[in-house]
């Protein structure tokens, strides 16, 4: 059971409070937990759950918006997490991003959003669907609108209907004069190549998104060519457990609009797309680092938004990074980024330069990892298929669509 | 370049923002009290109303308290807009608690709204009804709950059940009936969402009344998929709690099996399939720890303190678990379907549920399929990174129990770059737990890339896991050690400048881990030491240093090699002694100590020499230790020494050469202790509980229910025999203690003897130190088996005390079911009472009669509204008095010959005394008085006769013994106080110093240096316990709290008043800083305004 809940800016100001039980929390425990955060740095600021003096703290942190939660009770630490992970996904889906300046000037709808999202410390509507039916988000139009009229309600008189239907995620009359559906594989690849430039482990983290715009209440069925290469998969509760039990059928009643219908792993992979070769010899102070980035299994499909970024190991003074093709920024932090986005025909991209090390140190002896962002659009590299999408009741003008994209995920090479 | 451009797109994307603000509540955040609020809350327009409202909750989201414009708000709650009422609620809530009465205002307003037909409209009222929370409204919400709870809206209906823990807060206790039932008719609602609301109202409301799950326990697994994610993992854990209390644990699984493991005479009788799964079951077994794992399920069951405090007399209690406790899962259908109905919940979005989910196959599910939560629970480790850390740590748990469940998994655990240091560190131990003979390489292979990692302190964990991993599977350990030397060989250890002090840690690490792995088999790893040796020159690090020269002395026998070049290493470490840091000249001199007692031969000049010129160098040393060990030693070793020097003389050396032995085997002893192995986490709590990810049991915290508990009238007998066991226990606890009582020790030595079978030698040390119970993982972490100790005591000490509440001099609270603040018990604390002595009269105006006072916090025989006094007649004259009687003053009006007949009166009256026919010069007695005060706080006037003269004195009354002690614990202690709420609660504040003198004197003597915690608290307690005649019922100080930090320190007393029995509560809290004087605030509540009030006066006096 929560007590409360905190929106902290990332400079420490408590934005909002919102009590939710009879145990008020004071918000000292703000500047409790903020001296903490400045006392103990990042380590601090990666734990999700804080047993402070007098509450235990969950913390979810998202674009600078510290999300902090207080119970005095035994509660799944988990629940709070998810929860406040759900809050931060409805307000930036509200908001359209999320920043200091955005919830302030929203404020009044943050609150009635957290006041209908827990009761009493429970969770009672997360579902963003019916939320957004309670409480309409701001847009242009009804800003205008409070502009010109000085006033404009953005509470909902009405219940939503799917409160009360069996598919709470859907209101049940929406209609649409044309038809869509878009299903989408967007999938994350993570890679490790240690030292000896050997891949250690190879998995792909996918997503299957799905954007429906269909008139009344569809039925719709997904399946998939080769199910089998799934490891294991998590579901929008909208996904009926039995087809996919028996058959791997994804049997479900979507949600309107955008949605994510099902994220699935695949394991031991043996493929990558690129290869990073990075090598650094040090000698008599300083440091020669070169990186070449290459193809290593072409896709089939064009691979951009390459980069690789990295940190600096403290040791290092300063830097002189120079690279063939694309662009090298060292940060203040010490995290060099390269971006590359396309690899010319022509030639490997390559990066290299001098480290200089601090006074004293001969040689470098801890080594960075590098982290290969890319993006390969149109294939899905787990080998994942879709064989199709049906439904059950055919609306007229249907359009299906279908999609595949591949980011790096955690690809990350050592050194 | 151009700064014009500059400017010019700085300007515009502000003006940019300004666009995008315009028409939102910007203006309100960033300026909410530009215009006059409470004229706009009286408009009539929707509009103002609302621009004033929202003005107000910028106000509370800013942090200032707006309650003074609470009338005007609650105005505003029958408008029809629900805008505005949405934003009323939003204010009432918030202030409702602080404005009591003005909220029951809006109560009208409510009524009305919950007959609305709009049912959004009908929800938000109940919603805010029920959660102003007052008492005074309870019965209008129970009834209004009643009717939702069968209104025809699915969200009014949820309503109404998460209105139901509101109602439950306020502890009402002759509405729980009703409210249980409510939650019985919603638990049988058709619409999932209904159901999943009320799980998390039964687990706040009724946990316990499993009949109520019973009834509809096949319908709500079967419902379990449908309810939405939150109530799932409510009613997940409570069908869980209700199969066990049901039927048991599970034959088939992981539990039964540890159990019969240690017991294993009952499994040859089982089923085929049982004897089958036991021949296949033994390969894996054979691989965990099973002591740690049978641990682990008795922590579930039992909860860990008690488990911990009952390890001592053996598995008696466990024993009572077998047999008729268990059920099959084959046979039995509630936990066929409760299994069936979780295993699609592995699929769920939700963390929390799968985890949920997990947890439940972890307890219940046939050992066999216990494999399935593997895949979803490392899916979560990637699917959502906030969960990551929590995953983990139960993950953590589960590996440790049964490592070959994630063996094969072991690259999940590789470490990314971006993981924060705590996850880094979990994923080490969990990868140096399931690591085996197959993938022990892979996993090696990644940890030397970590030693590389930026990170220092995660390299040297790095270096610490490669340790253990080589204990582990004794077969890596050669090949652990090659990397490991390796690594000391690196020159960015051995060049001069060893760059910062984590790099040093590594190194340190490095040599501990060998140290460690050499241990298990020092002559087979000869070799490894001789390198070390080797490498000493260009080791640098002192601690590094100082390890190695340990492991020469200690391993200077082994092998071949080292006693060879003993001699010359001896000789360098002598000539490099006085370049040592003190850390590494200590172990220099017990090297050579060890080495000069354990040698014969013919070295034993050129050894004698050089011990010699190692000690008179230590003698002369800067450093006063090192300066005492060379004296100390040279004492030891003098006629060693001499004995070699003069042949001959060999009569005396042989007591000597013995306590050199013990001296060297102390020395090995001293080094062993100073790295202790990863410390055994003691405390395991249920999967998915915040207990154990702050590893202390939580508020709240439930262990799972003892099996079979709950039965159905068939079973009825079965139960019998698990009852005597308890209650023999707790018997022959009684039997101990009432010896005691006799005889005048102390109240902790009763602890003592009670754990007569572990008796050992820390827990005298026990008894020297007060206990305290710290559930903080930091204070914990010393050494498991003190810890357990120290707790058992503990545990024994409380039983004790529960069966002796009526003494008021000591208390440890049961329990706690607040732990965020750790509790102390002062034992003997009530031997160190002194009550105040007044003077009555003093011998220079009584004719040399000197009468003294005090309050007694006996009570009396005579009726209980008397107050005892003990009063002391001394003769100070040099003649005999004689015929002494106290009287009242004018005993005409007063006659009071009968305590009966005086009580009609509500006049102070003195229960006449017995003469004292003589008292001869210096000589004293003692009497006992009684009088009756009536709560009469004036001085009562009384005559001294004696000798025939009469000497007028006065008698002072003492509030604080118009009560008596009203022993219980901290949970009553609470209720209580919740019932006594605002006018009957009085706060003061002021400075207590009493503590300051004690720690100053303190300072001077190190040897007895006290907790100043506890100072603290003692001193506060003694001072109360000697003003008044009260109970202490616990001291709670914070967890987590700073060690010189004395707020948040919390003493509650409770007392009951003499005449009319009413609780009279006291609490003392504490701010400000241990050495400096403390800020104190005392809180009465009582039902006697007015007494309480002098109460509080009387005790703010003699605190300041």
């Amino acid at each position: 059971m929560l007590q409360c809940i905190f929106l902290l800016s990332d400079s420490g100001e408590v934005m909002l409070e919102k009590q939710l039980t009879g145990n008020r929390v004071d918000r000292s425990i703000c500047v409790w937990f903020w001296d903490q955060l400045l006392s103990h740095g990042d380590s601090f600021k990666q734990q999700p759950v804080i047993a402070s003096p007098t509450h235990y703290l969950f913390q979810v942190v998202r674009e600078g918006i510290t999300f902090l939660a207080c119970t005095q009770v035994e509660m799944p630490p988990l629940m709070a997490i998810e929860f406040l992970c759900r809050v931060a996904d409805v307000l930036s889906d509200y908001l359209e991003g999320l920043n200091e300046d955005v919830i302030k000037d929203n404020f009044i709808i943050v609150y009635e959003l957290l006041d209908e999202m827990m009761d009493n410390g429970h969770p009672l509507t997360t579902e963003p669907n019916i939320l957004r039916e309670m409480i309409a988000p701001p847009n242009i139009v009804s800003k205008m609108l409070s502009v010109v009229t000085g006033n404009s309600s953005n509470v909902s008189e009405t219940l939503p209907g799917a409160t009360s239907s069996c598919v709470p995620w859907r209101t049940t009359d929406i209609k649409y004069a044309n038809n869509e559906v878009y299903v989408d594989l967007v999938e994350e690849m993570d890679a490790i190549i240690n030292r000896d430039g050997i891949l250690v482990k190879c998995e792909v983290f996918g997503e299957v998104q799905v954007n429906s715009h269909i008139t009344g209440v569809p039925d719709l069925a997904l399946s998939f060519v080769n199910p089998s290469v799934l490891d294991d998969v998590r579901f929008h509760p909208c996904v009926r457990y039995r087809p996919w039990e028996s058959y791997q059928i994804l049997s479900f009643v979507p949600p309107d609009g955008q949605f994510k219908l099902m994220s699935y792993r695949v394991r031991k992979l043996k493929s990558i797309p690129l290869y990073v070769k990075p090598q650094i010899t040090s000698d008599g102070g300083s440091s020669r680092i070169s990186v070449m980035v290459g193809i290593r299994n072409d896709p089939g499909k064009a691979i951009d938004s390459i980069s690789v970024q990295f940190q600096l190991p403290s040791c290092v003074s300063s830097t002189d990074l120079t690279a063939n093709h694309g662009v090298v920024n060292v940060l203040s932090n010490k995290t060099c980024i390269w971006s590359i986005d396309r690899i010319p025909k022509d030639r490997a991209p390559l990066l290299s330069g001098t480290l200089l090390l601090e006074n004293g140190l001969d040689r470098l002896h801890v080594f960075p990892t590098f982290q290969v962002g890319f993006r390969v659009q149109g294939v899905a590299l787990s080998g994942l298929q879709i064989d199709k999408l049906e439904l059950k009741v055919i609306p007229n003008r249907l359009y299906k669509g279908f999609r595949a994209l591949t980011r790096g995920g955690q690809y990350e090479v050592r050194s | 370049m151009f700064p014009q451009f500059g400017a010019t797109a700085d300007t515009l994307s502000k003006a940019s923002t300004i666009m995008f603000r315009i028409g939102t509540d910007a203006h309100l955040y960033d300026d909410p009290e530009d215009v006059n609020i409470a004229p706009l809350l009286d408009s009539k327009f929707d509009s103002e109303k609302c621009e004033a409202l929202k003005r107000l909750l910028a106000l509370i989201a800013q942090g200032f308290d707006v309650s003074n414009f609470f009338p005007q708000v609650v105005k505003n709650v029958a408008s029809h807009s629900l805008e505005v009422k949405k934003l009323v609620y939003l204010y009432l809530l918030h202030y409702a608690q602080k404005r009591p009465n003005e909220a029951l205002l809006s109560i009208n307003s409510f009524q009305k709204d919950l007959g609305d037909t709009n049912p959004l409209v009908r929800a938000w009222a109940l919603r805010t009804m029920a959660g102003i929370r007052l008492h005074a409204i309870a019965p209008l919400v129970l009834v209004a709950v009643g009717k939702c709870a069968r209104d025809p809206s699915v969200y009014v209906r949820k309503c109404a059940a998460s209105a139901l823990p509101k109602l439950h807060d306020l502890r009402l206790e002759e509405h729980s009936s009703t409210i249980e039932e409510i939650v019985g008719t919603l638990l049988t609602d058709n619409s999932p969402a209904v159901v999943g609301a009320t799980a998390a109202a039964f687990s706040s409301v009724c946990p316990n009344n499993y009949s109520l799950i019973g009834k509809n326990y096949k319908r709500l697994c079967t419902i379990l998929p449908d309810v939405e994610e939150w109530g799932q993992i409510v009613l997940i854990g409570i069908l869980l709690r209700y199969v066990i209390a049901r039927h048991g644990l599970v034959k088939q699984s992981m539990m039964f099996h540890l159990h019969s493991k240690e017991h294993s005479s009952s499994e040859n009788d089982d089923s085929d399939a049982d004897s089958k799964f036991g021949k296949e079951g033994i390969d894996p077994i054979k691989k965990y720890d099973s002591e740690l794992a049978s641990m682990i399920y008795r922590c579930y069951i039992e909860g860990p303190d008690d488990y911990l405090s009952r390890s001592s007399y053996s598995n008696k209690v466990f024993l009572t678990f077998s047999g008729a406790k268990f059920t099959s899962s084959k046979n039995n259908e509630d936990v066929k379907i409760l299994l069936q109905c979780t295993s699609p919940l592995f699929w769920s979005n939700n963390s929390a549920v799968v985890l949920a989910a997990a947890g439940v196959h972890w307890i219940m599910a046939p050992k066999e399929n216990i494999e399935r939560i593997v895949k979803p629970l490392l899916f979560l480790l990637r699917s959502s990174r906030n969960s990551n850390y929590v995953v983990l740590c139960n993950i953590q748990v589960f590996a440790k129990a049964m490592p070959y469940l994630f063996a094969s998994h072991f690259e999940n655990f590789f470490i990314l770059s971006t993981d924060s240091y705590q996850t880094k560190a979990l994923k080490l131990e969990i990868l140096c737990t399931i690591s085996t003979d197959s993938s022990i390489a892979s996993i090696l292979k990644e940890f030397q890339d970590y030693i590389r990692d930026p990170d220092r302190r995660f390299a040297a964990d790095t270096v610490a896991a490669i340790g253990l991993c080589a204990l582990q599977l004794p077969k890596m350990a050669s090949t652990c050690l090659e990397g490991l030397l390796a690594l000391t060989r690196q020159d960015s250890f051995t060049s001069d400048a060893w760059a910062s002090e984590e790099e040093a840690g590594v190194l340190v690490q490095a040599i501990m881990s060998i140290k460690m792995i050499v241990k298990q088999d020092p002559p087979s790893h000869e070799k490894v030491i001789v390198q070390l040796v080797r490498n000493l020159d260009s080791i640098k690090v002192p601690a590094a240093r100082a390890i190695i020269i340990w492991m020469l002395g200690e391993y200077s026998k082994v092998g071949e090699i080292i006693p060879k070049m003993l001699i010359t290493v001896l000789k360098y470490i002598a000539w490099s002694f006085t370049s040592e840091s003190s850390e590494t000249k200590l172990q220099t001199l017990n090297t050579v100590a060890k080495v000069l007692s354990n040698s014969k031969g013919g070295d034993l000049e050129t050894l004698t020499k050089i011990g010699c010129y190692v000690l008179e160098l230590a003698e002369c040393d800067m450093n006063y230790v090192v300066r005492g060990r060379g004296c100390f030693f040279r004492k030891l070793l003098s006629s060693h020494l001499g004995s070699k020097k003069l042949e001959n003389e060999v009569a005396t050396s042989s007591q000597n050469e013995g306590l050199l032995n013990v001296l060297a085997e102390h020395m090995f002893h001293e080094q062993a202790t100073q790295q202790s192995p990863v410390p055994v986490n003691y405390r395991v709590y249920l999967p998915g509980s915040l207990s154990q990810i702050v590893l202390h049991a939580a508020p709240g915290y439930e262990p799972l229910p003892k099996p079979c508990t709950i039965l159905d009238d068939a079973d009825f007998e079965a139960e019998v025999p698990e009852q005597d066991g308890s209650d023999s226990f707790t018997g022959s606890l009684d039997e101990e203690s009432g010896s005691y009582n006799g005889s005048d020790n102390s109240v902790a030595s009763g602890g003592n003897t009670d754990n007569g079978e572990t008796g050992s030698s820390s827990e005298d040390e026990n008894i020297q130190d007060p206990l305290i119970q710290i559930s903080d993982e930091n204070h914990l972490r010393p050494a498991g088996s003190a810890d357990l100790e120290e707790l058992m005591s503990r545990r024994d000490l409380e039983t004790w005390l529960d069966d002796q509440p009526s003494l008021p001099n000591s208390s440890i609270p049961e329990q706690s079911k607040v732990p965020r603040s750790a509790r102390i018990s002062i034992k003997d604390i009530g031997k160190r009472v002194i009550p105040k002595t007044y003077e009555l009269l003093d011998p220079a105006n009584g004719n040399g009669m000197k009468v003294d006072y005090t309050f007694s916090s006996e009570v009396s025989t005579i009726s209980p509204h008397v107050i005892t006094i003990q009063a002391s007649f001394e003769n100070c004259s040099s003649e005999t008095i004689s015929n002494i009687v106290l009287k009242h003053e004018d005993f005409t009006t007063k006659p009071s010959d009968s305590s009966e007949s005086s009580s009609q009166d509500d006049v102070p009256a003195l229960i006449p005394m017995e003469e004292i026919t003589s008292l001869e010069p210096g000589q004293a007695t003692r009497e006992t008085i009684h009088v009756r005060f009536h709560h009469h706080l004036l001085p009562l006037k009384l005559v001294i006769y004696f000798n025939g003269k009469s000497h007028p004195v006065k008698l002072r009354p003492d509030i604080g013994y118009f009560v008596k002690p009203l022993p219980m614990d901290v949970d009553a202690f609470k209720d209580k106080e919740s019932h006594l709420p605002g006018m009957f609660e009085c706060t003061r504040s002021c400075i207590f110093k009493g503590h300051v003198d004690y720690l100053n004197k303190e300072k001077g003597n190190h040897t007895f240096a006290k907790d100043k915690f506890l100072v603290v608290c003692e001193s506060i307690a003694l001072t109360m316990l000697s003003n008044a005649n009260i109970f202490l019922v616990s001291v709670d100080m914070p967890i987590a709290a700073k060690h010189d930090d004395a707020s948040g320190l919390c003493l509650r007393f409770s007392s009951e008043i003499l005449s009319n029995s009413a609780p009279c509560l006291i609490t003392i809290t504490a701010e400000g800083i241990c050495s400096e004087p403390l800020n104190v605030v005392v809180k009465v509540n009582c039902e006697e305004t007015v007494f309480g009030l002098n109460l509080l006066n009387r005790i703010v006096n003699s605190l300041s």
